[in-house]
Parts: C-alpha cells; sequence; structure tokens
C-alpha cells in the first residue's frame, strides 16, 4: 500500500506522455495515410494522379469538395530535388505543398501565375540545382503537392483532365536534357 | 516480485489508456468549440498553418486533412441549426445569405464520417458559380431529403444524423469580414415527427 503513490505518480507521467504523443502523431499518421493512398502504397512516388470525379464514393481525402478537380503528387526528396509545373486553367486554380505533418507550406494559385507554375522542391537546406526554377524548400522528406481546379460540372471536369495532362511531378535529374 | 511487476505493467497501461482517450476526448471536445463562433459557424484561421498548435493540427487533420491556409481560402463548418440541436436528415431546413465578398464560394453537405452522403442526388453542393440571389438580395436553399419545389438544394438523403456543412470561401476580397451577418443562416424548418 505505502506503494501505492508511486504507481499512481508512474500512471500520471505515462498518461501526459501517451497524450502529448497521440495529439502530434495524429496529423502525421493521416499524412502517412494519405500519402500511401496517394503514391499507391508507396509504388507511385514523385508523379501526379488526377483523381476521379468526387462522388459519394470517394474516399482518399476527407471533406473532398465536388467543385474541385484535384490531381495529386505523393513527392519524396530523399533521391534529391523534383520538379513541379502546374499548367494553368480558365478558371481558379492553385498548386499547395504540404508537409507530412499536415502544414501548407507553400501555395501559389492563377492570380500570381497566370501562365502556370513551375518551382523545384528541395530539402530544408539542401543546395538547390543550378539551373533550378522558383526554389521552395520542403520541410520534411515526404509530403504532397496537391492541385485544384475549379470545374463544379462534369463538362469542365474533362476539360480539368485534359489539362492535368501537361503537370509536371519529377526528379529534377530526369527532366534534364543530356548535352550534346 | 511478481506483484511487483504486475502493478508497474498495470500502472503504466492505466496510463496509456488514460492518455489516449483524455486526447481523444481532447479532439472531440476540441471538434465542437474549435476556433472562432460566427453565429452557428465555427472557423479557425489556423487551418493549414505552419504556425497552428498541435491540437488544431490534429483536429484539421482528422476532419480536413490538405486544408489550404487562410491566405488563400477560408474554412467554415456548421454542425447545428438555429436551435442549437444536431443537424439530421430527419429534419429540412432552409439555408439563405447574402452573395459574399469573395472570388468563390461554395457550401458543402458532409455526413458524420466527412465524406459526402451515400446517395446519387448530384446535389451535394452549391456553389458561387450557380447560385443567384433573389430580388431581396438573398439566395435560399432547401437541405432535406428531397428537392421539393426549391430553386437550390443540398440533398440530406442518407447524411444520417450530424451532418455539417462546409462553406469554403476562396480568395477573400480584401474587405471581407467575416461575421453572423455575412455567413448564412440555417433555419430548421421542420423535422419528421413533428405535428
Amino acid at each position: 500500500m505505502k506503494d501505492a503513490g508511486k504507481y499512481v505518480w508512474t500512471a500520471i507521467i505515462v498518461a501526459l506522455l501517451a497524450h502529448f504523443a497521440f495529439i502530434h502523431a495524429v496529423p502525421r499518421v493521416m499524412m502517412w495515410v494519405a500519402i500511401d493512398r496517394v503514391s499507391g502504397e508507396g509504388a507511385r512516388y514523385n508523379a501526379w494522379t488526377f483523381a476521379d470525379r468526387v462522388t459519394p464514393l470517394s474516399r482518399t481525402i476527407v471533406r473532398p469538395s465536388p467543385d474541385f478537380a484535384y490531381s495529386a503528387c505523393a513527392y519524396d526528396l530523399s533521391d534529391g530535388p523534383i520538379m513541379i509545373t502546374a499548367t494553368p486553367w480558365d478558371a481558379y486554380w492553385s498548386l499547395s505543398l504540404y508537409a507530412d505533418n499536415s502544414d501548407n507550406f507553400f501555395v501559389v494559385d492563377d492570380r500570381e501565375a497566370r501562365a502556370g507554375a513551375e518551382i523545384t522542391l528541395i530539402r530544408r537546406r539542401a543546395t538547390p540545382p543550378d539551373d533550378a526554377a522558383r526554389v521552395i524548400e520542403s520541410p520534411t522528406t515526404r509530403g504532397i503537392a496537391l492541385i485544384r481546379r475549379l470545374a463544379p460540372d462534369l463538362e469542365s471536369y474533362n476539360a480539368a483532365a485534359e489539362v492535368a495532362r501537361g503537370d509536371v511531378c519529377a526528379s529534377f535529374d530526369t527532366l534534364r536534357v543530356p548535352a550534346t | 516480485m511478481l506483484r511487483r511487476v504486475a502493478a508497474w505493467t498495470a500502472a503504466i497501461l492505466a496510463g496509456l489508456v488514460l492518455g489516449g482517450a483524455s486526447a481523444w476526448a481532447a479532439l472531440e471536445i476540441g471538434r465542437g468549440n474549435f476556433g472562432e463562433r460566427y453565429g452557428a459557424w465555427s472557423h479557425s484561421r489556423a487551418t493549414g498553418s505552419t504556425a497552428a498548435g498541435p491540437y488544431t493540427r490534429a483536429i484539421i487533420a482528422r476532419d480536413g486533412l490538405l486544408a489550404l491556409s487562410a491566405r488563400e481560402a477560408l474554412y467554415f463548418n456548421l454542425t447545428q441549426d438555429d436551435q442549437g440541436a444536431p443537424l439530421s436528415e430527419n429534419c429540412s431546413y432552409e439555408l439563405t445569405g447574402r452573395p459574399l465578398n469573395t472570388r468563390w464560394w461554395s457550401v458543402t453537405l458532409y455526413a458524420d464520417d466527412s465524406f459526402l452522403a451515400q446517395n446519387e442526388d448530384h446535389a451535394a453542393s452549391i456553389d458561387a458559380s450557380h447560385v443567384s440571389p433573389g430580388p431581396d438580395g438573398r439566395w435560399r436553399a432547401r437541405v432535406s431529403t428531397v428537392r421539393g419545389d426549391a430553386a437550390y438544394w443540398l440533398s440530406s438523403r442518407n447524411a444520417r444524423r450530424d451532418f455539417s456543412l462546409t462553406l469554403r470561401i476562396y480568395n477573400p476580397h480584401r474587405d471581407f469580414q467575416a461575421s453572423e451577418e455575412t455567413l448564412p443562416t440555417l433555419t430548421r424548418l421542420s423535422c419528421l415527427g413533428e405535428s
């Protein structure tokens, strides 16, 4: 009985640690699941996937908007920088980047980039390639790039699907044209 | 010796259960009292922000993963009607509002699992490009399981109980001010079983 106090204190300390660990883990776990889904369970990093039109059957990401055509790219900077481009769209569009803790650390939209967006994404404090376009540092090695194109009906969704073919999400090195 | 090992194990397990349960409860309570309130709408400017605290980040991750930061878009959630009751497909509601001072807006209905309600009504959302105000300057949309004579409709069929509405405001104009007066209002019209 005399030892009861130390067991109670142990339970309280473990409870506090578990509480904060749980709170910190929730966004990361949710993002890991999202990255896993977008990348086809890890098979397809650094490549855009044009999502099916949002319907009641859409279950990839919570609270999807049926008014947008989404393109998603699960990125992985382990092997170096990647280039991300977004082809312009007649109505609202934006390119946004999310770290693996769910932070939206970058966004650009058609007001700032009427002719489309082109960025080079690198790890924090990494040296960007000499010929890199606009350089953005990702706080984490992995994350998700997302393009939203306003497409509230089927016709505009189909048009967005065509436009999305021009988007690029790929390793910077693979896009370099070898010198001849 | 064995008794002591069992006591330590029980203390650690109790701590883990207590910690996990309290964190879950904190997110549930925080979900209902999230950020600022404008009438029945709740909103957090920290959504998507790199400056968001751990609780805000966790709540957003559960209910709105991949949301945009407030610089780009504002998200408002509504889970209760004008009488403070949870939203239910057994009731019909009227959502009214004035044109918002923003580039584009939409209102989308989500079931309690945060996905679109399982129906084929193609009426999960209304948006600025399709909604026009009437002569009094206000637009009106029905939130119910059937459209009836409504010009604009959000279908709550199969949304069950505790569904919610999300108002998205993209590229709000500089002078946009969220307030109870500027945001749409949801009014309960009737419920099944009411006389």
